[in-house]
């Protein structure tokens, strides 16, 4: 018969076990801290994507010109050229109307009407950092990077489920954290109970 | 420690290989093209009911992109004063701006919707607000017909 190994006591137990969860709480902490603030950066600027675009930036310019009279496209095209100094004929350019004209460069474009003889240049610019932001937010990466996504998510699920009881006494789940746990969860569940069921 | 080294290591690994994805010389969108019926602008525009509910694939060059969430592109014609928007679900597919002045192919269902004079008074100022534009509502005289294509995917040379 084999020698029963006497068991830790259940205080020392415990406090073995906190002592995992703080650790995994640290790093995985520390590893996630960088993507977590590019989501949350990223997550408030595609809130308010009705309001603004979080990717670029819109520059557009308002220009003046004699009126060219209607003709051809690749006449207009040409009087137009010359008119507002354009660095040489367009890559692309269609015809909407007889005198609203196109005209595409290299990550630029005009929009101009012929006949009142005003146009509209308008260049897009990637907003710096954020349009990074939101291609990993919304995975447009796709492939491995879904994977990753998903490393993180479960990293965020462990965060929260160490975070909630980590701490022990008045400050812990049983004192006070209990309140803040249940706001926390209300609040979500108040939105979806008026916004959706009601 | 370690579970941090190897998570940090497993980020930039996941970064550096979705990288070639990113460049290239077409992009791809959405479900990109499933082998639809191509159609030319003026044969949908010649006969529209005859596509009422089909899904078509139309190529063009990009005139226009939603200036907002990228979820339309206006693709023009086969003949000039014709073009069509492709309008994508929000958020799952965005054409970036830089896609004007491109060639595309996308496909989808084509749609028709018929406005009030009411509501293509608040559709064409929903279009100049996006733009950033002024709007006359004395330039919409009457009720308007919009066929449009409802895009599924598209591919952006």
């Amino acid at each position: 018969m084999m020698p029963s190994v006497p068991r830790p006591p259940r205080r020392r137990r415990s406090r073995s076990w906190r002592r995992l969860l703080v650790a995994i709480h640290r790093d995985v902490g520390y590893s996630v801290a960088a993507l977590t603030i590019v989501y949350a950066v990223s997550g408030i600027a595609v809130n308010h994507m009705h309001d603004w675009n979080p990717n670029y930036k819109l520059a557009r310019e308002s220009r003046r010109f004699d009126p060219v009279e209607t003709s051809g496209r690749d006449t207009i095209v040409a009087a137009l050229v010359e008119r507002l100094d354009l660095p040489g004929p367009p890559v692309n350019s269609f015809r909407r109307s007889p005198e609203k004209i196109e005209l595409f460069y290299d990550g630029w474009s005009i929009s101009a009407d012929a006949a009142s003889g005003t146009a509209i240049v308008e260049r897009p610019r990637e907003r710096l950092l954020l349009r990074d932001f939101n291609f990993l937010h919304l995975n447009h990466a796709k492939g491995i990077w879904t994977w990753l996504a998903d490393v993180y998510a479960l990293a965020l699920l462990a965060l929260a489920v160490s975070g909630v009881v980590i701490l022990r006494g008045p400050q812990g789940l049983a004192g006070r954290g209990k309140w803040f746990l249940l706001g926390g969860a209300l609040v979500p569940l108040v939105i979806l109970l008026f916004l959706r069921y009601l | 420690m370690r579970l941090s080294v190897l998570l940090c290591t497993s980020f930039v690994f996941a970064t550096v290989l979705a990288l070639p994805a990113v460049g290239g010389e077409a992009t791809t969108y959405g479900e990109g093209l499933t082998g639809s019926e191509t159609v030319k602008l003026s044969e949908l525009r010649a006969d529209p009911d005859a596509y009422l509910g089909k899904t078509v694939r139309v190529e063009g060059l990009v005139l226009d992109v939603c200036p907002k969430r990228g979820c339309w592109i206006e693709l023009a014609g086969d003949e000039e004063f014709q073009s069509i928007r492709v309008k994508v679900e929000d958020g799952v597919i965005v054409f970036p701006p830089e896609a004007k002045g491109r060639k595309a192919i996308a496909e989808g269902l084509f749609t028709k919707r018929e406005l009030t004079e009411e509501q293509a008074v608040a559709w064409q100022k929903h279009q100049a607000e996006e733009r950033g534009l002024e709007f006359d509502p004395s330039s919409v005289d009457g009720p308007l017909t919009i066929y449009m294509i409802m895009g599924t995917g598209a591919i952006i040379h």
